[in-house]
């Protein structure tokens, strides 16, 4: 399957022959570093290979429009529900710097005693089966190449049925998993004998599949009430998976520990988060870091939210992590919005590649709060440690209630979560292996009787699905109305007929997004701003975010709402976009005559940048094609202008209208038009307008022959004005 | 068991931790948590559990809808002590067919009396 990025991705191609598809690769993939790398006019320290395909960070476009591509992988989570609108969002947020895609499961497939088949829609993630897996591996090679870079593909083997979701993630080309079966025991209640059994076996195999392993921690920042005081506990969470792991025989590389700041502003944030980070890092020396941004603390506020991403990522670069987990900014608000995604890696990105370089500049020191703050915490979690062996083991520890209290330890507050170790989901199904006990596979853990130092142990039957992928047995459709056929059906259609309906989620929710500020108290504003939101025809209306600028003076809103509008694609009326003359046949129409042109910023306005790099040869502007320009400066009478046009025998005029109020720029481009026609210039004089409000239809309203907004070149405008007067010239 | 509650002692509880060097303290912090994952990992290796037998026999390349079936069976029989693997395994060299055929058998109701014997 090849994709074209011109073409939206054939969701028929991706489902057609499941059956038959498997994965290109096994195993984890790091990005390819590459020290002291040139990328246009920066030698850079911590970057990657660059990538094939790729929209740049907004800001590129003043720096030739490089994108480099930082060192460590950036995840993104996904789950709409429906693994195909997830696709389409796994393909945008790879072409924004994205190659670990982590796949959030369905509310309660931890609880389902054995694997999910087909494609049924899920509630909050969707139902971890091998056709999505298939189709969702298919659709990520397609996009690894699009874009050239190989793409993690991470879901979960937590739950009761976690050797079973190991071996599927094994056979289909998973490439990473949370795995850590204390998840299982303290938050989702499942017995913790059957959990840490269980996840033996699931370790054994992601082991050998060269699946990266990343651990459960981080749910302690999340639950905590005051989650910096949780962080002893987190060395310990961290170390019982990470040993575990380690005993069931995964290599350190394949370990990575999940790790989150945890605090934001307005707490200390870097003096509290930095140490623990610091930490962490030296007891763990030699594992790899996931490090994710905090979700405690984030609220409706999106830049709130951002900012403190930042500084997570910030901490990143300064204590190291090998992967950078994003978070999107709406997650506060709503389950996260497919933009949103992009939203949150381009964060990640943008500070990552602001931060390049850094340690060559500065050092953590090696004495004084910080070194103090890093012992201390250490020491914390040695005697969280001895906690755990003097109250009779791990079983006994959580049944005490040892695990997420709100106490810094040593300190204890009589909050954490208790579990009976014979309870749970689960509990009395882990069965004594007899003697004679065998299981005939490979990646087993355990007592068995076909282990053998020289043989395979599924030598007697020819080989096991691992060796042998052709004996995996695939079920396609198990429920005839809950499938992806049957929700594909009027999206396709739409697609075909070229209907267009906004979303943010789903194919056709019709959700968008607008904010509104109303200056009143905020009770009445928010009342209002509803009010608002209907007249503009939302359905819905709902806030889903509120800031108090002041107690009297207002507050600003966004709104969500279902736009129930669909706009056929046939009907629009697309403006004809003309493509610039080539450079060599603007200068030789251009230097063969004398070009005059006058150009001034017109109306109250001292701002002249933009029409500096419109017309200045050492911006690229129409100069270098042998225009002669006149510029007359700022605030510049259209009397004044028109004066020189005359005294010159200008064959065009260009004004700027950058910044404007109550319609000037309008009212200067009529009035340009009027006197122009008046000394009866206007037959064979080219106006043109320019500015950050105007554009080529308000410009030709006002009677200019075009205007340019932003994003303009010099090109752009010397290709029109070629055009213009070879047209005045031939008439 | 009722949790405890305390204040933070950890000035005096952190006395024996004082005069280790960075790298004893955390030698000892990895000393503790091998110990402590011990006992778990000799129960992991002594025992199964459903789970772990419907994996095994995906791997030998059942759907997951007849290795539930067939685990399902056994563990109410009370057999998967001796592995599901190995009983499918068995019964098809003591019959002399494949062992997908043998796990087929087994879900159309055949062989079960001979299983763990």
């Amino acid at each position: 399957m090849k994709l074209s990025p011109d073409e939206k991705l054939d969701l028929r191609e991706v489902l057609a022959d499941l059956d038959r598809y498997r994965p290109r690769r096994k195993g984890w993939t790091w990005r390819k570093t590459i020290a002291n790398h040139r990328v246009g006019a920066f030698v850079l320290a911590d970057t990657s290979e660059n990538l094939v395909r790729s929209v740049p960070l907004p800001a590129a476009q003043s720096f030739g429009g490089v994108d480099p591509q930082c060192d460590v992988v950036l995840t993104t989570e996904i789950a709409s529900g429906r693994f195909e609108d997830d696709l389409r969002r796994m393909r945008m947020a790879a072409w924004h710097g994205a190659d670990h895609i982590m796949v959030i499961r369905t509310t309660g497939q931890s609880h389902i005693d054995g694997l999910i088949e087909g494609t049924p829609e899920g509630v909050g993630g969707i139902p971890i089966t091998r056709k999505q897996l298939r189709a969702t591996r298919k659709a990520l090679d397609a996009i690894e190449d699009e874009v050239g870079r190989p793409i993690n593909f991470h879901s979960y083997v937590s739950g009761v049925a976690g050797p079973e979701i190991a071996v599927l993630f094994a056979e289909e080309g998973v490439n990473g998993a949370h795995q850590d079966p204390q998840y299982n025991a303290l938050y989702r209640g499942i017995n913790m004998h059957r959990s840490f059994v269980d996840a033996a076996e699931a370790k054994r195999i992601m082991a050998d599949a060269g699946i990266l392993q990343l651990d459960g921690a981080h749910n302690a920042n999340a639950t905590a009430k005051e989650a910096w005081k949780v962080t002893p506990e987190l060395f310990v969470q961290h170390a019982i998976n990470t040993a575990y792991s380690r005993a069931v025989g995964m290599p350190a590389e394949l370990i990575a520990l999940s790790t989150v700041p945890p605090t934001a502003p307005p707490a200390p944030k870097l003096r509290l988060d930095l140490p623990y980070a610091v930490a962490l890092r030296e007891v763990f020396h030699g594992y790899r870091f996931r490090a994710q941004q905090n979700t405690r603390y984030i609220e409706a506020d999106m830049m709130e939210a951002t900012v403190t991403h930042v500084l997570d990522t910030l901490i990143s670069r300064l204590a190291g992590a090998d992967i950078q987990s994003t978070i999107t900014p709406d997650e506060g608000r709503n389950c996260p919005w497919h933009y949103n995604n992009v939203a949150g890696v381009n964060a990640a990105r943008q500070t990552l590649m602001s931060a390049d370089g850094l340690m060559e500049l500065i050092a953590l020191r090696t004495a004084g709060p910080l070194r103090e703050r890093v012992r201390e915490l250490q020491e914390r979690a040695v005697l969280f440690l001895e906690e755990i062996v003097a109250s009779g083991g791990y079983y006994a520890a959580v049944a005490a209630g040892h695990f997420v209290d709100s106490g810094l330890f040593p300190e204890r507050n009589g909050d954490g979560i208790v579990r009976d170790p014979s309870a749970g989901d689960g509990a009395g199904t882990v069965i004594p292996r007899a003697a004679d006990y065998g299981a005939p596979v490979c990646s087993h853990f355990g007592d068995n009787v076909y282990a053998r130092p020289d043989a395979k142990a599924c030598e007697a039957y020819g080989g096991c699905t691992l060796c042998d992928p052709s004996k995996i047995q695939y079920i396609d459709e198990v429920d005839p109305s809950d499938n992806v056929d049957q929700r594909l059906a009027l999206p396709l259609a739409e697609r075909a007929a070229g209907v267009l309906r906004p979303e943010v989620e789903k194919h056709g929710d019709g959700i968008v997004c607008v904010t509104v500020f109303v200056p009143a108290s905020p009770r009445v504003a928010e009342a209002a701003a509803l009010e608002m939101a209907r007249r503009m025809g939302l359905r819905n209306p709902e806030v889903i975010s509120r800031r108090l600028m002041h107690p009297a003076e207002g507050s600003v809103f966004e709104i969500k709402g279902v736009l129930d509008v669909t706009i056929r694609i046939d009907d629009l009326p697309l403006p004809v976009r003309e493509d610039p003359l080539p450079e060599a046949e603007i200068e030789a129409w251009v230097r063969a005559r004398e070009i005059h042109i006058v150009a001034a910023t017109v109306g109250e306005d001292e701002h002249s940048v933009g029409l500096h790099e419109i017309l200045d040869i050492k911006h690229g502007g129409i100069e270098k094609y042998g225009f002669h320009c006149h510029d007359l400066g700022t605030s510049v009478p259209i009397e004044r202008l028109l004066d020189e046009a005359e005294r010159l025998g200008a064959r065009a005029v260009l004004i700027s209208t950058i910044v404007t109020h109550a319609q000037v720029h309008e009212a200067s481009m009529r009035r340009l038009d009027a006197l122009a026609r008046q000394r009866g210039m206007r037959p064979r004089l080219v106006l043109v307008a320019g500015g950050t409000q105007v554009n080529a239809e308000l410009a030709a309203a006002c009677g200019m022959d075009t205007g340019f907004g932003r994003g303009t070149t010099g090109r752009g405008v010397a290709s029109f004005l070629v055009r213009a007067l070879r047209a005045i010239e031939d008439t | 068991m009722p949790c405890i509650e305390r204040p933070d002692d950890f000035e005096s509880r952190r006395a024996h931790l004082r005069a280790l060097s960075d790298e004893e303290l955390h030698a000892r912090f990895w000393q503790l948590a091998q110990e402590i994952v011990g006992p778990l990992i000799e129960e992991a290796r002594t025992h199964t559990t459903p789970s772990i037998e419907r994996s095994v026999l995906l791997r030998m390349g059942f759907s997951s809808t007849e290795a539930k079936a067939l685990v399902g069976r056994m563990h109410e029989q009370r057999l998967l002590g001796h592995g599901a693997g190995r009983l499918v395994l068995e019964l098809a060299q003591r019959q002399g067919i494949s062992v997908r055929d043998a796990g087929v058998a087994l879900l159309q109701g055949r062989f079960w009396e001979e299983l763990g014997r």
